[in-house]
């Protein structure tokens, strides 16, 4: 299962955090620090999108300026994690038509719903980018 | 959705805005203490409440502590606007943890919203429940997954369930569900049959039997998935028909024991082999591949479970083999992973070693990744014909590996020593190579076994006796020789003594000369050895009396003890048999599994879903298998069983006994030597001896694994041995004529060059000496980059060097100059590679070892042909601070040193001039970083002037051995000048630090502030 999505920037900063296991705040401050600087030195053409993480597993795709980084069990599977987070980040895309790092600032909250339409108690909820952008769009009209 | 709150985008806007940390601090909190009052006056509407309940979110986001908005948050949820609800339900989930008191208050707003007949607020509860989940929502919740609500409901109640489930699996009333949730496999919704498949995998680990039902159900859909192409447009994904439920599915299925109906099989091969068969081609999408690829590793990891013999297993090897040379580094990664699955279930190795070469090579692959994954199938796939290959390669490998790799390294390659030596001599140099060469990475554990096999032995003892004295006769010989070295000369020290220069005056000197470079623990154990030796070989009693009366008056009060016991039953002329009967051989140790495995096994224990195969070989995955299907059909138990009965792996099945695990704290306190009782006293007299040391150290006999029995073992290794490096360096022919001859004097030019000059060398070197990684040298044609690791006295240095033109450099030279080489070790760790193709870098890799006090960093002579003849010569950025390992003190410890060591010479002081801060103030930040970086403990809370900075850490040197450093900077923002003292033990130590650490703060000399 997700033990925590992360999306942050190059220079580190967290633009999303969701912690799917109790982490206390501190902790998580940790791992946002341990995270930025595993992931951030990785060489994207001839290193894997896959890097060991304490016990677990960091599953990371860079997109521009962010990278998007899934915590996982050791022994789950790789790439199933790395094209759902593909599939987000094409939710994310069509949503705000042309996603940029500012979206996920200003409208925090929304990403916070998007992100619960996609994953869900740490586990992969919906995987067809259609059903989750007509739910969206309903929502959005929603009062 | 809420749509746009203006007052929340100003909000933002104005902490973007906010060049400092301290500004930004300032704005949040004038929003802070406006919107408690806000919320203090009360009387606000709907919006208003959303909008500062945003802010708030915002400002914890930001990683703030919020202390407001909890009340809140709890009125927003029972709004009955979705927008308002929403950020209420956001602000709960986020500002609060599943234990925190307040989540109480909530759970009527979330059980009302539960049994809403507004699916949307339903939905919304879930989310919280899922993100916060509690025990009483159990009950609430069952009915509404299984209750005809719609399919958005039911498919977030599944994982909303599984959560609970997780969190409490005992209130769950699952037999009642199990025949309900089964048939929801067969959803026609994609999104509901893929949550229940999750949560059905989840509980059907634990409950095998009443979730039977399943199997057949995910075969059928599968089939129909694979087959009738059932799946809707909409969630086919770059051609792949929904990836996800089809892993899922091929995942559930790996927690069930292969089935025993022969039609089933035959259904569950023929979608394996077509999914196999779909993958034959790379497509060009990289979404597409990797959707491809994520099904089909799952399938043949099925496949591996069901039967590793099997034809679809074996067809899809063919693909691995493959995979392992892909171009992709994801491809090579999960290739190997696979394979290693394969080597550990499988009966025959064959198929993987046919790729035994490649595997070795991607231990030196450029992604840690790769490497880890290399490592595990090189552990997994050695048996008795390539162990000394496999082994070789890992003892190699070993000097260069990541630091974080070695002591995992160092565990397999002393289980894979163990289980397959095929002669004793060759286990016994192994293991001692080891030790030797990991230094600090092996774990007590390994010497521990080395012990138990010797004592177990007795074809062992007497070789082992002479090669660890050996060992011992080098000049450097690290702590954990020592150890081993006592006990077994202690033991069976005199079985040697008849040999030429084994006598024991000699074996007593060879052990005593490294009495002090030992800890305390280690010293004990000597002492413990001296007092077999009264017993062995009286003609040396007199010097080993003499040293127990020493240790008489030393400080430590379990060495003060031991010595003082010994002295006295050494002393004891009047009965020798009390001395012979307390120094009696050590009985053998009864046979346990080796504490090495279930430490190995223990890593990785604490994924949610079970793992279905574990590294290492089949013996290891057998009786797992056998535990986990244990509760399942017996039948099925039996022929899960019966597959790798004939495996040709001499091992006894090692059983898995995690209790005999080596407890961790036991070895962390080894490492920081702060301990003195954790170390086995191994004397037999000794008052310290434990059980638990006892049977950790209780073990294998190595007779099974070692006899020479079978031809097989004893296969020569010519065809196996093949030099893998000349595949990585291709020997070009180098133009070394022409290089003569373009000198005259017939000397090679660029042997004399001076060291290169360009506007920034100076500045990058500086850098280098307070960084691990950085620039070393760029022009237009070459860029030179450093990532270096040190450890103690050692250290690796990755030199990356990228061809910036397209033309390929060619008779590449690269040497290192050392000028002072009784001091300092490096070396290339390969012969360097000679060409360079256009555009591409390679990577070498340079070992380091301080042996003493240095002032000249090596110098990197590289000559490339690109065109012409091109030669950079380089300081290597290998600086003595470098070998520093930082210490923390508190302020008393720290001047209490400080005034032990005193003034000059020992003290080395410099004044010298300061640049300030833009604002004027001393650039604490540059001095702290400076400070860091030369890998010294910056200490608050000793020197009481803020601006001042107060460092301490330890210098390892392999021959001078550690030497403590102590250092304060004072600098003066008025006079624009700083004193930098540093004090250590070693007086060519403090004048070389002082040079260090003064050069980037230096206002005359800095170049890199």
């Amino acid at each position: 299962m997700i033990k925590f999505i992360l999306v942050q920037n190059r220079q580190g900063k967290t633009r999303l955090s969701k912690w799917y296991a109790p982490y206390e705040d501190d902790e998580k401050v940790r791992l946002r620090g341990e995270v930025h600087r595993l992931i951030a030195p990785r060489d994207q053409k001839y290193q894997s999108n896959f890097v060991e993480f304490r016990n677990d597993k960091i599953v990371y795709r860079r997109y521009a300026g962010l990278f998007f980084c899934v915590c996982v069990d050791s022994n789950d599977n790789e790439l199933a994690y790395l094209e759902a987070i593909h599939l987000f980040v094409e939710v994310l895309d069509a949503f705000f038509q042309n996603v940029c790092e500012l979206d996920l600032v200003f409208s925090f909250y929304k990403v916070y719903a998007i992100l619960d339409e996609v994953f869900l108690a740490g586990e992969i909820e919906e995987t067809s980018k259609t059903v989750v952008l007509e739910r969206l769009d309903y929502l959005e009209k929603l009062e | 959705m809420a749509t746009s709150m203006r007052g929340l985008t100003q909000y933002i806007s104005d902490l973007r805005a906010c060049r400092v940390r301290e500004l930004e601090e300032k704005r949040v909190n004038r929003e802070m203490a406006h919107i408690r009052q806000k919320f203090k006056d009360g009387n606000l509407d709907g919006y208003q409440k959303k909008k500062y309940l945003s802010k708030v979110v915002f400002t914890y986001i930001l990683g703030y502590k919020v202390d407001v908005g909890h009340m809140e948050a709890v009125n927003l949820i029972s709004s009955n606007k979705y927008s308002e609800k929403q950020i209420g339900y956001l602000a709960v989930t986020l500002l609060m943890h599943e234990n925190s008191d307040i989540v109480r208050l909530v759970i009527n707003s979330i059980r009302k919203d539960l049994e809403d007949n507004n699916e949307i607020f339903n939905c919304l509860a879930l989310h919280a429940i899922a993100n916060l989940g509690g025990m009483e929502m159990a009950e609430a919740l069952a009915d509404s997954v299984l209750s005809t609500s719609t399919t958005f409901v039911k498919k977030k109640a599944a994982l909303t369930l599984l959560r609970l489930y997780r969190k409490h699996p005992s209130v769950l009333p699952i037999e009642e569900w199990a025949e309900r949730i089964v048939p929801m496999i067969a959803e026609l919704d994609q999104g509901v049959a893929m949550t229940v498949t999750t949560l059905i995998t989840a509980m059907a680990q634990d409950h095998l039997e009443l979730f039977a039902g399943c199997y057949q159900k995910a075969v059928d859909r599968l089939d129909k998935i694979v087959f009738d192409s059932e799946t809707p447009a909409t969630y086919v994904y770059y051609k792949v028909p929904n990836p996800w439920l089809q892993i899922k599915l091929l995942r559930l299925l790996q927690y069930y024991p292969p089935p025993d109906n022969p039609e089933v099989v035959e259904m569950v091969n023929g979608v394996l082999q077509a999914i196999i068969d779909m993958s034959q081609e790379t497509p060009k999408n990289v979404q597409h591949n990797n959707a491809q690829n994520s099904v089909l590793f799952e399938a043949i990891n099925l496949a591996i479970h069901l039967d590793p013999e099997s034809k679809v297993v074996s067809n899809a090897s063919v693909l691995l083999g493959r995979f392992i040379l892909a171009r992709e580094t994801n491809v090579r990664y999960l290739g190997l992973d696979v394979m290693a699955h394969l080597a550990a279930c499988s009966t025959s190795l064959e198929p993987v070693k046919r790729h035994q070469d490649t595997i070795i090579l991607s231990l030196k692959d450029r992604d840690i990744s790769v490497r880890r994954r290399a490592l595990d199938l090189l552990y997994s796939m050695c048996d008795t014909t390539n162990s000394k290959v496999i082994v070789g390669e890992l003892l190699r490998y070993l000097q260069v590996a990541d630091y974080n790799l070695r002591e995992e390294m160092v565990l397999k390659i002393a289980i894979l020593t163990e289980r397959f030596a095929t002669d004793y001599e060759w286990y016994i140099d192994t293991i001692l190579t080891l030790i030797s060469t990991a230094g600090d990475h092996v774990g007590a554990e390994v010497w521990y076994r080395v012990v138990q096999l010797v004592t177990n032995n007795e074809d062992l003892q007497s070789y082992a006796s002479s090669a660890v004295y050996r060992h011992l006769q080098k000049p450097q010989c690290h702590e954990n020789m020592v150890k081993v070295g006592g006990y077994i000369l202690g033991e069976f020290g005199h079985l040697i003594a008849n040999e030429s220069g084994c006598s024991p005056i000699e074996q007593f000197h060879a052990l005593h000369s490294k009495i002090n470079i030992c800890t305390a623990p280690t010293r004990a154990l000597l002492l413990t050895t001296y007092i077999k030796w009264v017993n062995l070989f009286p003609e040396i009693k007199e010097h080993l009396i003499n040293i127990f009366r020493r240790y008489t008056h030393v400080l430590d009060a379990e060495l003060q003890q031991r010595a003082c016991e010994y002295l006295a039953l050494a002393s004891r002329d009047d009965n020798e048999e009390l001395l012979q009967a307390v120094c009696d051989e050590m009985p053998v140790f009864s046979e346990r599994e080796s504490a090495l495995v279930s430490r190995l096994h223990s890593r990785g224990d604490k994924a949610q879903d079970k793992r279905t195969w574990v590294i290492g070989q089949s013996s290891d995955n057998k009786d797992r298998v056998a535990e986990r299907f244990k509760s399942f059909r017996k039948s099925t138990v039996d022929s899960a069983n019966s597959g790798g009965g004939s495996s040709g792996s001499p091992a006894p099945p090692p059983k898995q006994l995690s209790m005999l695990s080596a407890p961790s704290p036991v070895q962390d306190a080894a490492r920081s030597g702060s301990l003195i009782e954790e170390e086995p006293m191994m004397g037999t007299s000794s008052s310290a001896m434990s059980d638990d040391i006892m049977s950790s150290l209780a073990g294998l006999d190595l007779s099974t694994p070692s006899a020479p029995t079978g031809g097989e073992r004893l296969l020569p290794d010519s065809t196996l041995s093949a030099e893998p490096d000349s595949i990585t360096s291709p020997i070009v022919a180098r133009p070394d004529d022409f290089q003569h001859n373009a000198n005259l004097g017939g000397v090679n030019p660029s042997l004399l060059a001076p060291l290169t000059v360009a506007p920034n060398i100076e500045k990058w070197i500086e850098r280098l000496s307070y960084a691990n990684e950085g620039v070393l040298y760029e022009d237009k044609q070459v860029q030179i980059g450093i990532n270096a690791e040190y450890h103690g006295s050692r250290g690796r240095i990755a030199l990356f060097i990228g061809n910036k033109i397209a033309t390929p450099f060619s008779s590449i030279s690269m040497k290192i100059e050392n000028s002072d080489p009784e001091a300092l070790d490096v070396k290339f760790h390969d012969e360097p590679v000679t060409g360079i193709a256009g555009l591409q870098q390679v990577q070498e890799m340079i070992q380091v070892e301080c042996k003493s006090p240095f002032t000249e960093p090596p110098v990197l002579r590289f000559t490339y042909l690109a065109g012409a003849f091109t030669t950079l010569v380089l300081r290597l950025p290998i600086f003595l601070s470098r070998f520093i390992e930082g210490v923390q003190l508190d302020q008393g410890a720290f001047f209490e040193r400080w005034k032990i060591i005193g003034g000059p010479p020992r003290e080395a002081q410099q004044i010298f001039p300061i640049k300030l801060t833009a604002t004027g103030d001393v650039n604490l930040e540059h001095n702290s970083k400076v400070l860091a970086g030369h890998r010294l403990s910056v200490l608050g809370n000793v020197d009481p002037n803020p601006t001042n900075h107060v460092v301490a850490g330890v210098l390892h040197m392999t021959n001078t051995g550690k030497v403590g450093i102590l250092g304060r900077v004072e600098p003066n923002k008025d006079a624009k000048l700083c004193r930098l003292t540093i004090r250590s033990t070693n007086d060519a130590v403090s004048a070389e630090m002082l040079k260090l650490l003064a050069k980037p703060i230096n206002a005359d000399t800095a170049l890199s502030q």
